[in-house]
């Protein structure tokens, strides 16, 4: 080819040639790149830096990345730009070698040969390879985020778990710098309920209080309804069912660096927390009703003799919300005869509390005077039997003559009562022993590990046929006990040695209170799953 | 213990230990390899540490911690776990663009582990702020986003021929391959927008150590008014305007920064 031909060839090339000097600056261009900004002159070209005519964006990769390159290995390959020098703005590939002069100062000798391919559809179509990836990438990590969260409100228990649940995974999930939960309830003012990072300002408080009555005015609406604050704070409302319980408010991390929050998962959690708070609300209601029902079945107003006085004490489990079946009784079942109960019932909540109610009203209805325990615990346990409640449940019942101190006792799978006497000893009374309510309705032998192994502590002949009731005649001063499993049985310790140290701690102390002894024995560490029932009676004589 | 070291991928070369030491870090979108004109021109009369950043070079990616480098702090939290780790005596620390804002805000909380900077190509705040004339607008930074995007998907495969052309030495491409600012594409982004969002202005007055500022004479990407904002604003500090072009110096014109930094550190 002859030099013109190759002239003609440089300047109707299919692709943009240039040559630049070592600090980038157009040398020479052909006629596409002139054609490409608008038939510039080429003398109108020369001197301008190629740089200058990408988009920002394209300038300062090529400073920070090119540059370097061009420098450090002499060429770059397929570089996506964009040109935005004369007409629409134009994507191109862009490939460069450079010539000489690489690594010393700029100047004579460096060249730096570009080509650029126009490349349209090939950028649209990488773009959207790009977005499509961007938006995998960020479902997954939205999945990843949800599944996490989901996870821990279905673990939380109670409104307090929930709250504590939604802003830990806001903080530790989404990465918020700091989040506060606000329950509104009813017309009272809403309420700071938990938060993770920072607490709020004051002046924070009455923005998310602003915020979360705005959300309430508004509405039942669209799923992302998050609020953005003025501050940059982000108000996600907690919708249940029915009604807005509160907001979670999110404060963003302010680094130049960090991500913003996934909105759609936050929505997502949003919605999540106020399912999860109208099962929460439920729940505590329920627990709420079971609590107050037993509260009302516990006889309140016990009946006082001159001769005898009654006290009781009743623990709640601490860990679990759900109410535990223990009870306890005392009434008159003729003008001498004074009955006390303590009973146990198997299972927990509102179907145990009702349990409780019927068993309670079966033992007084058919406690009638010259019955005796032996019976009264037959026909109960035919009524358990009969009618399937309380099945499983365990009472002691006991009968004491006022006006001849003497006691008489039955005990259904329940803990002995225990007596203890005025000089420091202490007897479980092991008679009128049966099975748990419901199981078989005949008096049994007591344990004989107790027999065997607790002389003196008991007046039980083994080989004596099993009496259906034990009898013992109570002298001054003597305080009898009637009490729950929860008082003697811990996972760390078999029941002898629970009945043991109950036995030791009424006896060193005969005028010990009710409270002070459930208190020493609990030690305020026991009865965290299981309910804890004691009744006392002291016998003046 | 060699964790700094290991992590960020620590090389060592020059005088003998107790010598005084430089330490030169790289900026956005290269690594240590962009010191290679200009280090090796200090190594007779110092001890030279060159150096990646998380994310940059042959560094230890897993040491990425979102939190910790969503900010200059983190960086520069880095810079001082690697100065202590290394133990040289007070540093000359040379650093590029953004990590001449690294090294200060290093210096700002340990001044005692700092001799000098030399900030080449420096600036506190690429954004326009009222009065303040950064150069950028925040929307240009997504644009810059955008461009890192489009590149980095054939960002592998740019080097890959050079591996394949010599199948029977590995090592060569390998070496290649660890030689040119290869950075990873996520973290890559994350510094980018920590890197042109950060405003570190007012953090300038708090700097006590001695400091040089040089600027290139045209730097598209750190202007010359911004380059004497921070002299002005930088107690202690001089200014060399070099005759370079370019945000790169150290690549464009080694000669003229080695000399200036060479002027700057003569007694």
């Amino acid at each position: 080819m002859t030099p013109p031909g190759r002239a003609r060839s440089w300047d109707s090339a299919p692709v943009a040639l240039l040559r630049l000097d070592g600090a980038g600056a157009i040398l020479d261009a052909n006629a596409t790149f002139r054609r490409w900004l608008g038939d510039r002159p080429a003398h109108d070209l020369r001197g301008t830096r190629l740089s200058a005519l990408l988009s920002v964006g394209g300038r300062i990769y090529w400073e920070t990345h090119l540059v370097p390159l061009l420098r450090l290995q002499g060429r770059v390959e397929e570089i996506a730009v964009e040109l935005r020098a004369g007409g629409a703005p134009r994507r191109v590939l862009l490939s460069a070698e450079m010539h000489d002069g690489a690594g010393t100062d700029d100047g004579a000798g460096s060249v730096i040969s570009v080509a650029l391919f126009e490349a349209r559809e090939r950028s649209r179509f990488e773009r959207e390879l790009v977005a499509a990836r961007a938006e995998a990438e960020r479902s997954a990590t939205s999945v990843r985020t949800l599944l996490t969260t989901t996870t821990a409100l279905a673990r939380a228990a109670g409104v307090e778990g929930v709250c504590d649940a939604l802003v830990h995974a806001a903080v530790g999930e989404f990465r918020a710098e700091s989040a506060w939960v606000w329950l509104v309830d009813g017309a009272c003012a809403p309420t700071l309920r938990a938060w993770s990072g920072h607490g709020p300002q004051s002046e924070e408080s009455a923005a998310a209080l602003r915020a979360a009555t705005g959300v309430a005015r508004r509405g039942r609406s669209a799923a992302d309804d998050i609020t953005v604050m003025s501050d940059g704070h982000l108000v996600v409302p907690l919708r249940g069912a029915d009604t807005l319980h509160g907001v979670l408010v999110l404060v963003p991390r302010a680094h130049a660096g960090d991500d913003a929050l996934d909105r759609g998962a936050l929505a997502a959690t949003g919605q999540q927390g106020g399912v999860a708070l109208d099962r929460a609300v439920l729940h505590e209601q329920s627990v709420s009703v079971a609590h107050e029902l037993q509260r009302a079945m516990l006889t309140e107003n016990l009946p006082q003799t001159e001769r005898a006085r009654i006290t009781t004490d009743y623990r709640p489990a601490e860990r679990t919300l759900q109410v535990g079946g223990d009870w306890y009784d005392a009434f008159w079942v003729d003008d001498d005869t004074l009955a006390l109960t303590v009973g146990d019932i198997v299972g927990h909540g509102l179907r145990s509390a009702t349990a409780m109610g019927q068993l309670r009203t079966v033992v007084r209805s058919h406690a009638e005077s010259g019955v005796g325990p032996a019976e009264v615990l037959r026909r109960v346990d035919r009524f358990v039997r009969r009618h399937g409640v309380g099945f499983g449940s365990t009472l002691v019942y006991a009968e004491l003559d006022v006006t001849a101190g003497r006691l008489a006792f039955a005990c259904a799978g329940h803990p002995p009562p225990l007596l203890t006497r005025r000089d420091g000893e202490a007897e479980f009374l092991w008679q009128g022993r049966w099975m748990p309510l419901g199981v078989a309705a005949a008096p049994v032998r007591p344990p004989e590990a107790v027999v065997a192994d607790r002389s003196g502590r008991h007046a039980t002949d083994p080989g004596a046929p099993a009496p259906g009731a034990g009898a013992v005649e109570l002298r001054a001063g003597d305080v009898l006990w009637l009490y729950t499993d929860g008082m003697v049985e811990r996972h760390d310790r078999g029941l002898l040695t629970g009945l043991e140290e109950l036995a030791r701690a009424a006896a060193a102390a005969p005028g010990v209170a009710t409270g002070e002894l459930v208190s020493s024995l609990l030690g305020g560490e026991l009865n965290e799953y299981d309910d804890a029932c004691v009744l006392r009676l002291e016998w003046d004589g | 213990m060699t964790v700094a070291t290991t992590r960020h991928s620590v090389r060592i070369t020059g005088a003998p230990e107790g010598s005084p030491a430089m330490v030169f870090a790289h900026g956005f979108g290269c690594d240590q390899s962009m010191w290679r004109f200009v280090a090796p021109a200090f190594e007779a009369d110092h001890r030279v540490v060159t150096f990646d950043h998380v994310g940059a070079g042959g560094s230890d990616l897993a040491a990425y911690d979102p939190d910790r480098h969503s900010s200059l702090e983190g960086y520069a939290a880095d810079v001082v776990d690697l100065l202590d780790e290394l133990a040289l005596g007070p540093v000359v620390f040379v650093g590029h663009s953004v990590s001449a804002m690294i090294g200060l805000l290093a210096a700002g909380r340990r001044p005692e582990l700092f001799d000098r900077l030399v900030l080449v190509g420096p600036s506190p705040r690429y954004i326009d702020d009222e009065d303040y004339r950064g150069g950028f607008a925040a929307d240009e930074i997504d644009e810059l986003l955008e461009t890192m995007d489009s590149n980095y998907l054939g960002w592998s495969e740019f080097i890959a021929p050079v591996i394949m052309g010599n199948p029977d030495r590995p090592q060569l491409g390998e070496e290649l391959t660890n030689a040119f600012c290869r950075t990873d594409p996520a973290i890559a982004k994350r510094f980018a927008r920590t890197t042109f969002l950060s405003d570190n202005r007012a953090d300038l007055a708090a700097v006590r150590t001695p400091s040089l500022v040089v600027q290139c004479r045209e730097d598209a990407i750190a202007p010359v008014e911004v380059g004497r904002y921070v002299h002005e604003h930088l107690p202690g500090s001089a200014f060399t305007l070099i005759d370079a072009v370019g945000h790169c110096p150290n690549l464009s014109a080694p000669d003229a920064l080695t000399a200036a930094i060479r002027e700057y550190l003569s007694p």
